[in-house]
């Protein structure tokens, strides 16, 4: 009888320990109030785990390089600029007990995040109701940053990204004329998809079939098939890598050639090992950013990124780069240690707020950041890559046309 | 049309036979200890990622394949051992909780030893026959083309084959061996069987190491042609629960035809309307069980204490 007690405490156990955040290490620095005194702390809430996991690497990375960087120089005013990871594994219902967490953490100044766009909006009202500025350097959805006046983001929206796409494969991509959309069933992968379906009226593209997946799912097979049968030219994937890796590999195995064309969420080489490179080539994306050859601030951030992890950064490490580089430049004008902490937490909205002309814009590796009155950033570009030898590369054709 | 219908079949097909798969592991022990093993799920997850580590360390597929069955085997007794042999007597709610902790449990351990990002089987050391492709010049290879452009992977048609010999092997041993009969006997009366002078505890852990192996075929299947992840075992074995249920659980028979019904049901849902995919074979699942409540192959029969 005893064995058994033991037995179940030690299951009970792991799994306890299974479900803790996979950033226990930064949790125990949250109790020791006294080091908040000389230090900044922000908060960057990502998919750490989960299937959006590979987006989190990145933007953990990124973060750690900014932050390494900030605190290399010298820090804010003096002060150590410490950034907290929190794990919303790409829910919204997750993303709403980090939010909950966040919020009620008097230590922490601000947070860069969410990256999902259900994230983003999970935690919107959470922020708004508490007062701190969420700067998400991933969230796309139309309404992420609408109605709060605490949320901010540093690249472009779902719907400017959906009409791009059907402009692109009107314009550039000329031979192909009917079109399918299989799309992921979130707030993400509905509103890219309500865009691109959108602006397919205004060009001289065919709709031919509009399919849903949930988060998740690993066979395709039977939607596939649907698709095959209309036979359309190219195939929008409005998802994530992982599943979208999952549908080029299936739809190669179930006979279908058309051309793939997926957005901002596929821009992960995840999706190259999950498709197989040969499934994936030829495949076409959209995303915020480019390291440009010929840029000298992206290349060297690059460089100094690989050094750091000992791998090649992506789009998201960028713009996370980016968004802490933001908060740290708010915070350096305007932190007031002698302040309360909802006087410094608003003292940091006030200053993204008035960032709303190019002139006074951030000038960061990713391009000038500035916002209108939503949050939303203004005027940043969309880029093209092509899959090509089991890499993304940027495509030979650009479309000009900022948002 | 019919090239699309037949597609279809052969998709709702293969998915089915996944499912009864793991469905006959349900439904093997439910039928003995009138327990639901939601840790099932789980041991099919268990099994894709232990014959992906043999296989990452230059073992080969086929002898991959049986070893991690074995292993799977050996972790379904020992579930058993740790946590439901010492509730055989207790009220059937405490197993039950018992065995939604189990899965938890080892969803976070696979997550911890393996991460939450997904995996999958690297195709250089597959045998040649399971990497179908189409190539340029529209030559197929490793699979069988059918009528409409598709190909149908011998990886698919070998997966099928191998649930139908599973299955007709699982009959054969419990309708013509000497376990098979105890384990008959036990399903029918517990108590009685153990004074006969059956060892119920053994009949029991041989019932579970069979479902578990099989569940490891199913998730090395899936892990062929999908991805390989902690959490894979909740989204197939919820269906696979279903099937079992559909089927009449704690009928051999009825989990194979269930299996089946619920795979082909998602595909052609999913033809119908895709958003609602997987409803559609809940839907089916629901209608059977209000027509018949004890499922299709279920016995009418007044619940045993």
């Amino acid at each position: 009888m005893r064995n058994w007690i033991v037995v179940l405490l030690l299951v009970s156990l792991v799994t306890v320990w299974g479900c803790q955040p996979a950033d226990k290490t930064t949790d125990d620095t949250e109790t020791d109030t006294q080091d908040a005194q000389q230090e900044l702390r922000v908060a960057v809430a990502a998919p750490i785990t989960g299937s959006a996991a590979a987006f989190g690497d990145m933007i953990k990375k990124g973060a750690l390089l900014k932050e390494k960087e900030i605190n290399d120089a010298g820090g804010i005013n003096g002060m150590k600029l410490t950034l907290l990871f929190r794990d919303d594994a790409g829910k919204g219902s997750e993303a709403s007990l980090v939010a909950e967490r966040i919020a009620n953490d008097n230590t922490i100044l601000a947070v860069v995040g969410h990256f999902n766009s259900a994230c983003s909006l999970a935690g919107q009202s959470i922020y708004d109701r508490v007062g701190i500025v969420e700067l998400s350097p991933g969230s796309t959805a139309v309404n992420v940053c609408e109605g709060s006046k605490w949320t901010f983001r540093n690249l472009y929206r779902d719907d400017f990204q959906g009409k791009f796409i059907a402009q692109y494969i009107d314009n550039v991509l000329t031979e192909l004329e009917s079109v399918a959309v299989f799309f992921d069933n979130d707030d993400y992968g509905r509103g890219l998809r309500n865009a691109f379906v959108a602006e397919i009226e205004n060009t001289e593209l065919k709709l031919v079939a509009s399919e849903a997946y949930e988060r998740d799912t690993t066979n395709f097979k039977a939607q596939l098939t649907s698709i095959k049968a209309k036979k359309p030219d190219a195939i929008f994937i409005s998802g994530l890598y992982t599943e979208a890796g999952l549908i080029v590999k299936q739809a190669r195995e179930a006979g279908i050639t058309s051309q793939f064309f997926g957005a901002d969420g596929i821009d992960n080489a995840d999706f190259l090992t999950t498709a197989g490179t040969k499934a994936a080539a030829g495949t076409y994306i959209t995303t915020p950013f480019l390291f440009g050859a010929d840029d000298v601030k992206a290349q060297e951030m690059a460089s100094n990124f690989e050094n750091l992890h000992g791998v090649p950064p992506d789009t998201w490490a960028a713009l996370t780069y980016d968004a802490v580089g933001m908060i740290a430049e708010a915070l350096e004008k305007t932190y007031k240690p002698e302040a309360s902490i909802e006087d410094k937490r608003s003292a940091i909205r006030e200053h993204l707020a008035a960032i709303d002309t190019p002139e006074k814009g951030y000038n960061g590796i990713t391009g000038l950041t500035y916002f209108d009155h939503n949050g939303d950033t203004v005027d940043k570009p969309a880029y093209v890559k092509i899959v090509k030898d089991g890499k993304f590369v940027a495509a030979d054709k650009q479309l000009t046309g900022k948002n | 049309m019919w090239a699309q219908i037949l597609e279809q079949l052969i998709n709702g097909l293969v998915l089915g036979g996944i499912y009864a798969l793991i469905a006959v592991g349900y439904t093997m022990v439910y039928g003995i200890i009138q327990l639901i093993n939601f840790a099932h799920g789980e041991i099919y997850m268990f099994g894709a990622y232990i014959a992906l580590m043999l296989i990452a360390v230059g073992t080969p597929f086929w002898i991959a394949l049986p070893l991690s069955m074995l292993l799977c085997a050996i972790l379904g007794m020992f579930i058993d051992f740790i946590a439901y042999k010492p509730l055989r007597n207790a009220p059937r709610l405490s197993a039950l909780i018992t065995a939604i902790g189990i899965s938890l449990a080892l969803q976070n351990l696979a997550r911890m030893i393996w991460s939450a990002r997904p995996r999958q089987f690297p195709s250089e050391v597959l045998p040649s026959f399971f990497l179908s492709e189409v190539t340029e010049t529209g030559k197929v290879i490793n699979a069988v083309p059918l009528p409409g452009g598709g190909i149908l992977p011998f990886r698919d048609v070998f997966i099928f084959l191998l649930a139908v010999v599973l299955m007709i092997v699982l009959n054969m041993l419990i309708y013509l061996t000497k376990i098979g009969k105890a384990m008959r006997a036990c399903a029918q009366n517990q108590v009685a069987s153990n004074l006969m002078g059956i060892k119920t505890n053994q009949v029991i852990a041989a019932t579970f190491a069979i479902g578990s192996a099989l569940g490891a075929v199913a998730g090395i299947m899936v892990g062929l042609s999908e991805v390989v992840t902690p959490t894979m075992g909740y989204y197939k074995g919820v269906a696979a629960f279903a099937a079992a249920v559909l089927g009449g659980i704690g009928s051999i028979s009825g989990a194979i035809v269930g299996g089946i019904v619920i795979g082909i049901a998602e595909v052609f849902g999913a033809d119908i309307h895709s958003g609602y995919r997987i409803a559609f074979a809940y839907i089916i699942m629901i209608l059977v069980i209000l027509i018949r409540p004890s499922g299709i192959f279920g016995k009418a029969t007044s619940k045993r204490a």
